[in-house]
Order: C-alpha cells, then sequence, then structure tokens
C-alpha cells in the first residue's frame, strides 16, 4: 500500500482524542448530590453489563473514527498489474477514442468487439487518477464528439462510454484522431495521451493518422481483436437490372460476395428474397480473400403493387451485419408508344416508322405502339403514353410543341429522329427547350477510297461509329466490341451546334468524325434523346444491323425511365434520402428499419419539392407514408428505399504495423506488465461512514454535553 | 390548594399549615381519631370536623352555645408527628425538599389536631433526636411546634429504629402517630423480597401493636421515582460518611430506576399493609392539602 500525503499520517494520534475525551469529559460530568444511591445502584448493578459494552464498542467505533481520517486524507493507494493499456498513475490529459464503426459490431466468443472496447474504456476511465482530466470520441464518420472538451468528472466520462452504441457507419478515424489532438493542445499537461480501443481495421485511416508528424500526444491502442484478422465473408454490392430474358419485367440481380479470410468457402449458401420472401436460393464458390457474383433472375409480380424488396443473403459469419444487403425496386412502367411519322409511305418497308416499330414489337415485350401523323396528334392525348418518337417530322406544330414539353416535364420519353424532311431553325425554334443541342447542317460523309469496301451492296460514302463507352447503361448491354453497332454505316447525319455542358446533357454515341449521333438530356422528370440520323435506310443501314434492335430497346427503356432500380432508393448508412413532398402533401413519416417514426413536414423543404431526410443510421429498409392536407396517411411504396453497409467495413484487413498510429510502448508478453493505480480512499471513506453511523446509533442514547462546567451543581441547598 | 413552592412563599408554618388544612377540609371534617368509649367527661365546644351528631342539644339550649359531647377516649387522644430529617430528606431539585413538605404536613395535621382541642407532639430526628415535643393540648403548644419544625435542618444518616423506640417510651397511650420519611436506606437488602425487611419495619409492627395508630407517609422527590435526567451525571450519596458514587449516562439508567424506585415503594406498602400502618405516599410535587384532603377523606370514610 503507497500514500499519496504519507505526511498526513501523522495524523493519526488524533485516535487518542477520543478516549481523551473520554477522560475530560468524566471529570467535567454534572455532580449531583443524590438521595436514592441505594436505588440507583441496584438498578446499575442492574445494566452494568449492557451499559459496558456500549461504552467499549462506542470507544472502538470512535478511535477506529479518529484514526481513519488522516489514513484517508493521506490517500492511500495500491498499484496493481492490469492488461489495460499504458501506465496511468500520473495524472494526465487524455482523451478516449472508442470505435463504434460497424466493424465492431464483429461477434466473438466473448461477445461483440464493441462491447469489449466500452468495457475496457470504461475500466481505464476508472482507473485514472482523480487529478486527471479526460475527453471522449467516437470514430464513426460524421458522429459529434461525445464529450468534446477535458472533463474532470470521471464519472461522467464513464456514463457517456456506458450510453454509446454501436452504429452502422464507417469509421473515420483520421478525423476523431483529428479531434483528439485538438482536444489535448489546449491542456498545459505533460502527459496527455489518446487511448485508442479499435479493431485496427484498416478501413477509416486511409486518410493518415490525423496527428501531428512530431510531439504530444501520446497514442496508446488497445487492439480489442486480440490481433487477428476477422473471417468475413460480406456482400459488397447489389444491383438490379432489367432483364428481358425473364419477361417483360423480368430481372436480374447480382450480388457481389467478398471474403476477408485466408480460407475458401465452397457452396457458400445464397438467398434471393422477395417482399421478405425467399425466392430463390444457390450457392457459390468463393475463393479465399477473392470476389465471387451470384446472378440470380427473376420476374417480378406483375399483379398488385408495382414497388418491391429485394434482398440477398448469405450464409452467416461472425459479422452478421455484412451478410445481407437489401434493394427496393419500382417495377417499370408499361412501355406504350406514340409514334409520329413524319416520312409515311405506301410501300412499308420504306416507311419511316417500319424499322422502328419492328425493333420495338420485337425487342420490347408487352409494348403498346400507336402510330401517327403530325397532324393527327391530339395534344391532350399525349399523356396516355409513356414515350413519343417525332420520327423526321419536318415542322412540328407549335401546339405539338408545347404539348412535347409538357409531357416531357411531367416524366415522359421523347425520341426525336431527323431526316431529309427536317426544318431545321424551326426545330430550333419550336423545341429549343426540349433539344438536347440545336440542330444544324446535314453532314454527307466523304468517301474515303476503299474505306468500307465490299462490306454492304450500299457502297455511298459512310462514317461509323466511334468505340462504345459501356460505362452509360443504356450500352452496357452490347458487347465490348459493339456488333451490330460499330458496323453500321452512316451516309448522312445531322450536326448539332455546340452549346455549354449543363450536367444535363450526355452524348451517348459519337461518329467517327467525333460528331454527336445519339444524345440524351433530361426535362423536368423526363427525357429527350436525340438521334441525328435517320430511322430508316435513308442515311444509314443503322436499322438492318443487328445492333439497332437493342439500341431501340435500350432507348426507349431509358426513356420510359425503364431502369428497375431507382438509385435514390438504395442508399449507404448516413447517406441522406431525398423525399418528394410534390402535390398536397404535407407531411411524410418514415419507419426505420427498428420501428422508430421520422415526421417531416412540407415546411422543412421550403420552396422546393423534397424533404432531406438524414436519419439513415439503421440498415435495412425505411417505410414511407404520406399525409395530405386532411392529415390521413397513405403508403407510398414509391418512396421506400434501403439502407446498406458501407462494404468499406466489411474489409476485415488490419491495419499495416507501420501505419499503427501508436506512439508508446505497448507492452509485449514477457515485459512487465503495466500497473494501474487502485485507489483504496473510496472504500476507507465508505467504512468511516458506515463507523459514524454506528458511532451514531451507539450514542444516541448516551448524548454528553462536554461543556458542562457552567451547569450548577444539584443537590440540598445550604440553608432552607 | 396552593402548590408546594407557593407554600414556601407563605410567611410562617402557621400560615401554611392553616392554608392547607382549610384547603384540605373545604367543608365539615370529622374527628381524625373517633372514641370508642360511652364513659362521658366533659362538654367541647364544636369545632369544624366534629361529629355533629354528638352536639349535646340540651347543652346547647341551655347556653345557646354548640357544644359537643366528649368521651373518655377522645379527651386522651394525642398525636405525634415523627419526622425524618436526615440529610437525604433535603434532596430538592425543581419543588421544595422532602423535609420542608413534610414539615408542611406534620404542621397542618399538628394544626388540625390542635383545632379538635386535641394533643399534639412532636419528634424529630436523624441520627439521633434533634426535637422533641410531647403531645399536649396546653396553650402555645401549636407556635412551638410550629417554631421546632421551622428550625429544622436536613442533617446526619436516618436512624429510624431509634427514634421509633423513642416513641414507645413518649406515648404510653393510644396515639396516632404519623411518621415522615423518604425510607431510603432503611431496609435491608431486598433479594426478591415482596416486603420491606429491616429495623423500621419492625419497630412499626411493634408500634401497632402496642395500639397505636400509625400512619406513615412516605416521602419522595419526583427525581427520586422518574430520574429525569439526560446527562453524563456523576451521582454523590447525601449522608454523612456515604461514600457511594456512580459515574454514569443517566438515561441508560432511567427505565430500570423507574422500576427500582417502583418496586422501592411497593416494598413499603407491603410492609405497611402486614403490619396494619397505613401507608401514604407523598411526592413533594403535589400540593399538601391535596394530599391531606384524599388523607382525611379516606380516613372517615372508613368511620
Amino acid at each position: 500500500m503507497h500514500f499519496l500525503a504519507p505526511a498526513l499520517l501523522l495524523g493519526i494520534f488524533a485516535a487518542a482524542a477520543p478516549y481523551l475525551i473520554h477522560r475530560i469529559g468524566k471529570r467535567r460530568a454534572l455532580a449531583v448530590r443524590f438521595a436514592a444511591m441505594q436505588l440507583l445502584l441496584r438498578c446499575e448493578r442492574r445494566v452494568h453489563a449492557r451499559r459496558r459494552l456500549r461504552e467499549i464498542l462506542l470507544m472502538l467505533a470512535r478511535t477506529a473514527v479518529a484514526a481513519s481520517l488522516p489514513f484517508i486524507f493521506a490517500r492511500p493507494f495500491a498499484e496493481q498489474a492490469t492488461d489495460l493499456p499504458v501506465v496511468t498513475l500520473d495524472a494526465q490529459s487524455a482523451v478516449i477514442v472508442l470505435d463504434d464503426s460497424a466493424s465492431m459490431q464483429a461477434s466473438t466468443s466473448t461477445g461483440t468487439l464493441f462491447g469489449r472496447a466500452r468495457a475496457r474504456a470504461q475500466a481505464l476511465a476508472r482507473q485514472f487518477p482523480s487529478e486527471s482530466e479526460l475527453a471522449f470520441l467516437v470514430t464513426s464518420a460524421g458522429a459529434p464528439p461525445k464529450i468534446g472538451e477535458l472533463e474532470p468528472d470521471r464519472a461522467r466520462v464513464v456514463e457517456a462510454i456506458e450510453a454509446t452504441r454501436c452504429s452502422f457507419r464507417s469509421a473515420d478515424f483520421t478525423m476523431a484522431m483529428r479531434q483528439a489532438s485538438s482536444i489535448l493542445a489546449a491542456s498545459k499537461r505533460t502527459h496527455r495521451r489518446i487511448y485508442l480501443f479499435t479493431d485496427l481495421q484498416a478501413t477509416g485511416w486511409e486518410d493518415g493518422a490525423g496527428l501531428p508528424l512530431v510531439g504530444p500526444p501520446e497514442v496508446v491502442v488497445d487492439d480489442v481483436s486480440g490481433g487477428t484478422q476477422l473471417a468475413n465473408r460480406a456482400i459488397v454490392e447489389m444491383r438490379v437490372e432489367p432483364s428481358s430474358e425473364a419477361g417483360p419485367t423480368g430481372i436480374v440481380v447480382t450480388a457481389e460476395i467478398a471474403d476477408y479470410s485466408n480460407r475458401a468457402t465452397p457452396a457458400l449458401g445464397v438467398t434471393l428474397r422477395l417482399d421478405g420472401v425467399s425466392v430463390a436460393q444457390g450457392t457459390v464458390d468463393l475463393p479465399a480473400g477473392g470476389h465471387a457474383r451470384k446472378r440470380f433472375l427473376h420476374s417480378l409480380p406483375v399483379e398488385g403493387s408495382s414497388s418491391h424488396d429485394l434482398t440477398v443473403e448469405i450464409d452467416g459469419d461472425g459479422f452478421a451485419v455484412d451478410d445481407r444487403r437489401s434493394v427496393h425496386v419500382e417495377m417499370a412502367r408499361t412501355l406504350r408508344v406514340l409514334v409520329v411519322d413524319g416520312d409515311p409511305r405506301t410501300i412499308r418497308n420504306e416507311d419511316e416508322a417500319f424499322f422502328f416499330e419492328t425493333a420495338l414489337q420485337s425487342g420490347v415485350p408487352g409494348a403498346q405502339l400507336t402510330t401517327k401523323l403530325p397532324d393527327d396528334v391530339a395534344a391532350e392525348a399525349l399523356s396516355g403514353y409513356t414515350v413519343v418518337a417525332l420520327l423526321n417530322v419536318g415542322r412540328p406544330s407549335t401546339a405539338l410543341a408545347s404539348a412535347l414539353e409538357r409531357f416531357v416535364e411531367a416524366g415522359g420519353g421523347l425520341l426525336l429522329t431527323v431526316g431529309d424532311r427536317i426544318d431545321a431553325a424551326l426545330w430550333n425554334e419550336r423545341l429549343a427547350k426540349l433539344l438536347p443541342q440545336p440542330l444544324g447542317l446535314v453532314r454527307t460523309a466523304a468517301a474515303l477510297p476503299g474505306q468500307h469496301g465490299g462490306e454492304t451492296v450500299d457502297d455511298r460514302p459512310a462514317e461509323r461509329l466511334l468505340p462504345l463507352d459501356r460505362r452509360h447503361p443504356l450500352l452496357a448491354a452490347f458487347p465490348e466490341q459493339g456488333d451490330g453497332l460499330l458496323s453500321a454505316r452512316f451516309f448522312k447525319y445531322m450536326l448539332v451546334d455546340p452549346v455549354r455542358d449543363t450536367g444535363v446533357r450526355n452524348v451517348i454515341l459519337r461518329y467517327e468524325s467525333g460528331a454527336p449521333a445519339l444524345i440524351e438530356r433530361e426535362v423536368g422528370k423526363g427525357r429527350v434523346m436525340l438521334l441525328t440520323t435517320t430511322v430508316d435506310r435513308e442515311w444509314t443501314d443503322l436499322p438492318i444491323r443487328t445492333g439497332f434492335l437493342p439500341l431501340m430497346r435500350e432507348v426507349a427503356r431509358a426513356l420510359v425511365g425503364a431502369s428497375d432500380e431507382d438509385d435514390a432508393a438504395t442508399l449507404l448508412v448516413g447517406e441522406p434520402r431525398l423525399l418528394s413532398v410534390a402535390g398536397d402533401v404535407q407531411t411524410l413519416e418514415i419507419t426505420r428499419p427498428d420501428g422508430s417514426v421520422w415526421i417531416g413536414k412540407r415546411e422543412q423543404a421550403g420552396a422546393g419539392q423534397s424533404l432531406a431526410f438524414l436519419g439513415t443510421d439503421q440498415i435495412g429498409l425505411y417505410r414511407v407514408r404520406a399525409a395530405g392536407p386532411d392529415g390521413t396517411f397513405v403508403r407510398q411504396p414509391t418512396q421506400d428505399f434501403a439502407v446498406n453497409l458501407d462494404p468499406r467495413e466489411s474489409n476485415s484487413t488490419r491495419l499495416a504495423a507501420e501505419k499503427r498510429p501508436d506512439r508508446i510502448a505497448v507492452s509485449s508478453a514477457g515485459a512487465k506488465p503495466p500497473k494501474h493505480r487502485v485507489e483504496l480512499w473510496h472504500g476507507l471513506a465508505a467504512g468511516l461512514i458506515i463507523l459514524l453511523l454506528a458511532e451514531s446509533m451507539l450514542s444516541l442514547r448516551w448524548r454528553r454535553l462536554a461543556a458542562v462546567e457552567d451547569v450548577p451543581e444539584i443537590g440540598p441547598p445550604s440553608s432552607p | 390548594m396552593l402548590a408546594p413552592v407557593d407554600l414556601a412563599r407563605l410567611a410562617s408554618l402557621a400560615v401554611r399549615a392553616r392554608n392547607i388544612v382549610e384547603g384540605a377540609l373545604s367543608g365539615a371534617h370529622r374527628n381524625l381519631h373517633p372514641g370508642a368509649s360511652l364513659e362521658f367527661t366533659e362538654h367541647k365546644e364544636y369545632a369544624p370536623g366534629d361529629d355533629i351528631r354528638r352536639i349535646d342539644w340540651k347543652a346547647v339550649a341551655r347556653t345557646d352555645r354548640y357544644t359537643i359531647k366528649r368521651f373518655e377516649n377522645e379527651t386522651e387522644m394525642r398525636a405525634l408527628v415523627v419526622l425524618d430529617t436526615s440529610a437525604s430528606m433535603g434532596y430538592r431539585r425543581t419543588s421544595v425538599s422532602k423535609l420542608e413538605y413534610a414539615s408542611y404536613l406534620g404542621a397542618a395535621l399538628a394544626y388540625l389536631v390542635g383545632q379538635q382541642r386535641d394533643a399534639a407532639g412532636l419528634l424529630a430526628f436523624a441520627d439521633d433526636t434533634r426535637a422533641l415535643l410531647p403531645p399536649s393540648t396546653r396553650p402555645g403548644q401549636a407556635s412551638e411546634l410550629f417554631s421546632a419544625l421551622e428550625k429544622l435542618q436536613p442533617m446526619g444518616a436516618a436512624n429510624p429504629s431509634r427514634a421509633i423506640d423513642l416513641v414507645g417510651e413518649i406515648c404510653d397511650k393510644r396515639s396516632l402517630i404519623f411518621v415522615f420519611s423518604d425510607l431510603l436506606d432503611c431496609e435491608d437488602d431486598p433479594k426478591a423480597s415482596p416486603a420491606a425487611r429491616g429495623p423500621l419495619a419492625d419497630r412499626l409492627r411493634q408500634l401497632r401493636a402496642r395500639g397505636h395508630d400509625v400512619v406513615l407517609f412516605h416521602v419522595l422527590d419526583p427525581d427520586e421515582i422518574e430520574l429525569p435526567f439526560d446527562d453524563l451525571i456523576f451521582f454523590e450519596g447525601m449522608e454523612p460518611g456515604d461514600q457511594r458514587t456512580l459515574l454514569a449516562e443517566a438515561s441508560d439508567l432511567v427505565h430500570a430506576f423507574r422500576e427500582e424506585s417502583e418496586r422501592f415503594r411497593g416494598r413499603w406498602r407491603t410492609t405497611c399493609l402486614e403490619a396494619r400502618v397505613e401507608y401514604r405516599f407523598a411526592r413533594t410535587d403535589v400540593p399538601p392539602a391535596e394530599l391531606l384532603h384524599a388523607f382525611l377523606t379516606e380516613r372517615m370514610g372508613r368511620r
């Protein structure tokens, strides 16, 4: 046992005080000359033993109280070996950093890594000398400091650690360490330390240690993973794409599964769930430390809701959080196409719309096509279609142009193709709000000797397309060589005037000359695509190439918003979700995966039409309901969304030794273990309180008056 | 009825005695010692307290005075106040001392007896006889008795046996004897005995056996009944040569002391009952007149 202030032990002589007071008090006792001494002595004999025992106990209690006071003030403590990090015998400024990122939810035989880290952090906080000051941070990205200033009250820090729960967010150690360094920079103490409790996952350290290059603070890392890498299998990506292979509502679900261990997993079970019901199961051979892809082909139900939740699960492991991934999909609308034929012919295969119609009817099962002449198009009838194709319509009327603008603004798709009949100036004037780029001159391809000779019967000079950029979703389905597209020849095409890039315009295909061949533009909620050549064989032989059908199919699906997966409906933890409050929606209610509810008011959206929901802290599916002015909530499945784990958290690769932020020697096996001070005065103080209570009880009926000198002696009067 | 402390403020013992008697009587009363003989001896002028059945109506017709007949026993009635004046009788704290209280009562009884033209005397004792005034009906007897009472001081140890022996010598005829004492240190070790043992108990039995009418006034201070202290007290004996001391937290002893005091009074009550001696318990904080009234009322009720 040691003492912080051993000089105060001299006060131990105060233990004699109760005895001295007793002796003095005895002399100062009130003297009474009493007649009934005989009675008094008789009853004294009866109570003597009991009274004597109580006197002795009282004397012992008081002596113990007097002796324990200097003992407590001397601040006794013991030194105890511990497995907690580093020495804490000295008062210091310390920041406890607790890793609360999702990877800490990994389970071990003794519980989760986070539970272990939290318990050790609490134990450490309790063991600091009382003169220390502490702060407390967590490492999950975007989390505010729990206790952002150095706090002398250790109990508050311990409580804050106790109240902390593991998040689903990814780790940002760099920011946490930067904050910790900043907090400690304000301290004047010699000992400034950061205590980091983590699994030492490499993820989150990408931006460095976040510490000053030299000087304090010291950093002590407590690796709660036991120094071994977690063998983890995870679904790191999930995609849902339309697939005509499985019918009009067909989808292909692709799950990418990663292994972060040195052991292969043959026949890993993978399950696809549709709206919570298992609809497909399979296996995949997962190589050690590698990736595998599992593809499910499935047809969404035509009847019922068009919104569906898709979840892929793999067989569980110690880190269950990343063993499933969800996506919310909105089934594509039925393709109803209005074809406006600007160059009708009596011979069917010479008709402007012939190849286009044929391609859609063959490529998009269930597509409903209606062909009309430009003058027959009723402006008010456009709302019945999902896509309008304006094929070589030379002079669209003002009414048609206005109707098309409203149609696209409201979410419709518009395909514009050109030809000999086009009045470019009139188009640029009437369709200015729709055209991706203003039309220019018609270019006729120059002949290059022997360039394309012998490929087709048509030996006119022609250009071809530049290699495909398959990063665009529309071209993703084409083979890399672009078979059927790159072989197409373009004899004529219409140039477009350059415009400033606004981000809503995208060139999908280009000719060899670099001129745009297919351009897309977003207008309002809808989309416009401009093909700068014909869809019959007048300017190109594309319609008779094998790539024409899939190109028209993908164009149509893109225009109709046919992508089955709404990217915004699948988020990572912590990403905001924009929710529409269009129309008369006044209130939105979001039910989180754990059942808790968030309410958003339209007023929060300000002048906009969307509310930002920031509470995506849980993984799983979020349900949305909306209420109008009458306050009645109605489900809005189209606004539902899924939140998944950041795949970086699944990567259990440990931080390389040379990148560890440790700045103090960590005890190693065989070395003298660090010692912690266990202060004993708390227990002694508790014992003192018990002693005082005992003394109070004993003396309850034995209260003494020390100052009795002024009290007159009682007895018979000296004179009557 | 005046409280003892209020009585103490009155000028003289005679006044106090009269006040007590007036308060106690507050109406007609009877003679303390009724005669048993039918042999007429003399007439006596009626005085309050006399039995009106004994008024001699013929004499009243002749003399126009209320006269009662006196018989042999009545004329020979003698009352003796025997008073313990040992040092322990001097204890007081909030009220008058036991000696003062006993003096008031003794004086009142002597006054009452004198009013009835009976003989009253005084024997004050401690370790020795302090005052002796044989019963007499002579004029001035009362004032002498009051004066003797007023001069008494508490001192010495009590030796009641010797005083009682002296009573036997003084009272050769049947007498009414009032004994006032705190009876402290007047009994042998009780040892589970229901009655007090010792010389005093024996002497009282002897007096009764000789035909005396004995009334024992057991005078105690409230402190000797309740021990109302709450401090660390150093108790010392009061009587000369008493070396007994006790240092104790009084509150520790209160309960046991009250029980002991109760048993102490009980033993003497039993002793008196066995010896056919009338036992009267007298607390010094009770108005003497109240005590005297109860005594007289009870005594007349027995006639």
